[in-house]
């Protein structure tokens, strides 16, 4: 297992690599410049005057085997539109992004869960129709429309919640006032990432139960509790990992949409901003981190179908 | 607790008796408020810093003063830091007299030096490369005279100057800044704690939520009469709208007017239609032939029904343009010029004359070749569907215009920097002065603001007359010659003024209306209603 670890670390590393290869050759064929030379208004001489700055008069290998070096050293180098070091800054749109997904992904995995194996269990009667229309809702509902009918409702018109940020002035280690300040983002993150969830559940779980050792298990004469939390439910865990680790994967990274709608500051904004802003180093630098947070979370996806399932193994 | 505050009340109403704080009386106002703003992206904290634009521009203007701030009547420049100017007879040197006793957000005193240190030392340092530095292109240098008077050498005669030293202008802390290697680039001024002169300094700032500002309490013109300010970072307008309706915002700018719908009968709120010198014009890229006729420039504005533009795109709020000389500019403005009233008849045989003849599919053309319009655009604000309603009035008279929708910053380096483009549509706003050279001079055309690429020796004559002028009867006769030739030549296709829309809370009071470049230069004025 150590081995399969350790292999799979090493391919991680390769992987970042030609990742950060093609982003800094693809973003520096798409046209245009950082905001702070290319804007309206700006004279030539000021927009050379900023590029030669950033070290953009240079050939693209040169400056590529110069970032490399830095990074190698544990340097990011430095946003070209922020001025700041491209690691702090992806420091603390990190720890934001990682307080909504956590939030997001442990509401979309229980509430999830349970929608499905409760429609499993109801299978075509009333609560299973009632669960599939709402997945289908979640689904099809774009999330920032989503998003802002939620602004509009609890925040305009209830008043019951803050319409975005991510915590009042002022009360920055209030746990009530970030849980008030994540609600609704995490709750439209959940609502619309949750139907993948409850629908692999349902069919998952509605395979498992047809089978023969749950058969022989409701033959033995155990009570259908123990049948579905001990024979069932572990075996139909493994497709839900997998999507829970894909979800995991997207919310990582930092959902554009809804931290824009909400105004959370996190990963997802900072890459669109920069993207917009043609800010290479902080592109760079979203780009690979996470390039490493889905590396990171396959890997552990794998590691966790061995746990759950003894079938497979990584010897 | 309790008795603590009422006692404070009642002190405070007794002082303000006492004092009688002018039209404002402090009774009246709250001392303790939160004054709620929104910026959309985090701002940087030094006017200078190239990329410091929309997202930084209010906060700098109320943490940084500049040398001369707009009237708040007509907008023509007013003291700030500096309490009066002359201009020498040559026009070549202007002497400005600096407001004594100010001091930095740190305590230290302002003087001479520090004016000195930001035009000479940053601004005219070319490889900066400082934003909006190119105004200030004519400046020579900053002379000290003594601690509290400063003359600008020229190199040219520039009757503008106190025009553009109210647009973003800022004067820097020399005692901070100057051992800088680069002052422009210095994170923990423009990111955390930077030091101005202005009614409010900066407390907090917590990258991508929030700016807090609290006031200024030694700042020149009277102690501020709100505590703090905060400015929101809220990238999205329709978020920025639901917060200004449910009171987590006092005020916003609104950028498109299809967002008013609910506010406008709102009675907390009040919505402000306000002008600013803005103009949208089509360009058509002198360097093509085609476009030198000015016949055929002409014709393709008669084509463009602009009244239906104006309804349509931005749902009526704005004014047809004439030229760059918006009507707020009171003093020179001229409304007697040619107004090119929708008429695709006249565009038809304007362009008949200039030699182009129906073809056989419906679209014009002259020797053999079609007229067709490669017309490259950007996605920003109302930008692409403006550009498909110009397409669709040229096509009604047999002009093909190609659009090609653009990401914005891929579209800025195509038509502004490479100025790959035969027709394109966009704006400019500019300070409310009427020297426009920056984007009419033949010798900014090709790299510079002229964006048409127009070059006209007589316009360059009188361009050149009017920055000498050192009357305002002499700039006026000047310049309304000068709006008459543009509205005869078109190098630019003047379409619409638009009005510069913000929504308020009817708690915030003092706030100019004006417009809000001028109300952001009187913060120390600004209260919340009790």
């Amino acid at each position: 297992m150590t081995a399969y670890i350790l292999r799979r670390l090493l391919q991680g590393v390769v992987v970042l690599f030609l990742i950060s290869a093609v982003t800094f050759l693809l973003i520096n064929l798409a046209p245009g410049g950082p905001t702070s030379a290319v804007s309206l208004g700006r004279t030539a001489e000021e927009r050379e005057a900023v590029l030669r700055q950033y070290g953009l008069d240079r050939p693209v290998l040169v400056r590529y085997f110069d970032w490399l070096g830095g990074v190698l050293r544990g340097d990011l180098g430095k946003s070209y539109n922020q001025g700041l070091p491209v690691a702090s800054l992806l420091a603390q749109r990190m720890g934001n992004t990682l307080q909504l997904a956590l939030t997001a992904l442990a509401l979309t995995a229980l509430l999830g869960v349970a929608l499905g194996v409760l429609s499993a269990l109801y299978k075509n009667r009333w609560p299973d129709h009632l669960i599939s229309s709402l997945a289908t809702m979640g689904m099809s509902v774009p999330a920032f429309w989503l998003g802002i009918v939620a602004i509009i409702v609890f925040a305009v018109q209830l008043k019951w919640l803050p319409s975005s940020g991510i915590f009042t002035v002022g009360q920055e280690f209030s746990l009530a006032d970030r849980l008030r300040h994540l609600a609704m983002p995490a709750g439209v993150l959940a609502f619309t990432l949750m139907p993948n969830v409850i629908r692999i559940t349902r069919s998952a779980l509605l395979e498992v139960l047809t089978s023969d050792y749950v058969r022989t298990a409701r033959a033995k004469g155990l009570s259908e509790r123990v049948v579905l939390l001990k024979h069932t439910l572990k075996n139909a865990m493994v497709p839900v990992i997998a999507i829970l680790g894909l979800i995991t994967t997207v919310l990582f990274s930092g959902s554009v949409v809804v931290e824009s709608v909400f105004g959370w500051a996190g990963l997802g904004r900072l890459a669109i901003e920069a993207a917009n802003g043609r800010d290479y180093p902080v592109i760079l630098g979203v780009t690979l981190l996470v390039g490493a947070i889905v590396v990171a979370v396959n890997l552990l996806v794998d590691v966790l179908y061995a746990a759950v399932d003894p079938r497979i193994s990584h010897e | 607790m309790k008795g603590i505050r009422w006692k404070f009340r009642i002190s405070a109403a007794l002082l303000a008796g006492a004092l009688s704080l002018g039209e404002v009386m402090a009774q009246d106002y709250d001392p303790n408020a939160t004054l709620n703003l929104a910026t959309n992206a985090d701002p940087t904290l030094n006017p200078w810093t190239p990329g410091a634009v929309v997202e930084s521009n209010l906060i700098n203007t109320i943490v940084f003063d500049q040398l001369v701030r707009y009237n708040k009547k007509d907008l023509s420049p007013a003291p700030s830091l500096a309490t009066s100017w002359k201009v020498s007879q040559d026009g070549l040197s202007w002497t400005f007299n600096l407001r004594k006793g100010v001091t930095w957000h740190d305590g230290k005193p302002f003087t001479a030096e520090d004016v000195a240190f930001t035009f000479n030392d940053v601004v005219l340092n070319k490889k900066l490369g400082g934003q909006n530095a190119g105004n200030f292109s004519k400046v020579k240098n900053v002379e000290v005279v003594n601690p509290s008077t400063v003359r600008f050498v020229l190199n040219a005669p520039f009757s503008s100057l106190p025009y553009y030293l109210a647009y973003y202008a800022g004067i820097l802390p020399k005692h901070v800044l100057g051992d800088a290697e680069n002052p422009l680039q210095v994170a923990s001024f423009n990111k955390k704690n930077p030091i101005g002169t202005g009614a409010f300094r900066v407390a907090e700032f917590v990258p991508g939520s929030y700016v807090r500002l609290v006031r200024y309490d030694k700042y020149w013109g009277g102690t501020p009469k709100i505590n703090s300010i905060v400015f929101k970072i809220v990238p999205d307008p329709n978020t920025q709208m639901a917060q200004v309706i449910s009171g987590e915002l006092d005020f916003v700018g609104v950028s498109n007017p299809a967002l008013l719908a609910g506010v406008e009968r709102n009675p907390k709120l009040q919505v402000l239609r306000q002008s600013q010198n803005l103009y949208y014009f089509v360009v058509l890229n002198q360097n093509d032939p085609r476009f030198r006729d000015v016949r055929v420039r002409q014709a393709l504005l008669y084509a463009i029904d602009r009244k239906a533009m104006i309804d349509s795109v931005v749902r009526g709020y704005g004014t047809i343009a004439t030229g760059p000389i918006a009507p707020l500019q009171k003093a020179f403005y001229v409304k007697d010029v040619p107004q090119y009233t929708y008429s695709p008849e006249k565009a038809k045989q304007l362009l008949a004359q200039a030699g182009w003849t129906p073809g056989p599919d419906g679209v014009l053309q002259k020797d053999g070749k079609p007229f067709e319009i490669d017309m490259p655009t950007g996605q920003f604000g109302y930008l692409v569907p403006a550009t498909l309603l110009v397409q669709q009035y040229w096509k009604a008279i047999g002009v093909k215009a190609n659009v090609n929708v653009m990401e914005w910053n891929a579209y800025i380096q195509k038509m502004f920097v490479n100025r790959q483009y035969e027709a394109t549509l966009a704006w400019w706003s500019t300070p409310p002065t009427p020297d426009v050279t920056p984007y009419y001079a033949s010798a900014a055309a090709d790299k510079g603001n002229n964006i048409p690429n127009y070059k006209n020796p007589e316009l360059d004559k009188l361009l050149e007359e009017g920055l000498k002028a050192t009357g305002v009867q002499e700039q006026v006769l000047t310049y309304r010659r000068l709006q008459r030739l543009l509205a005869e030549q078109l190098p630019y296709l003047y379409l619409w003024y638009p009005d510069i829309i913000s929504v308020r809370n009817e708690r915030v009071g003092g706030m100019a209306d004006i417009n809000t470049a001028a109300a952001f230069q009187y913060s120390s004025e600004w209260f919340i209603k009790r």
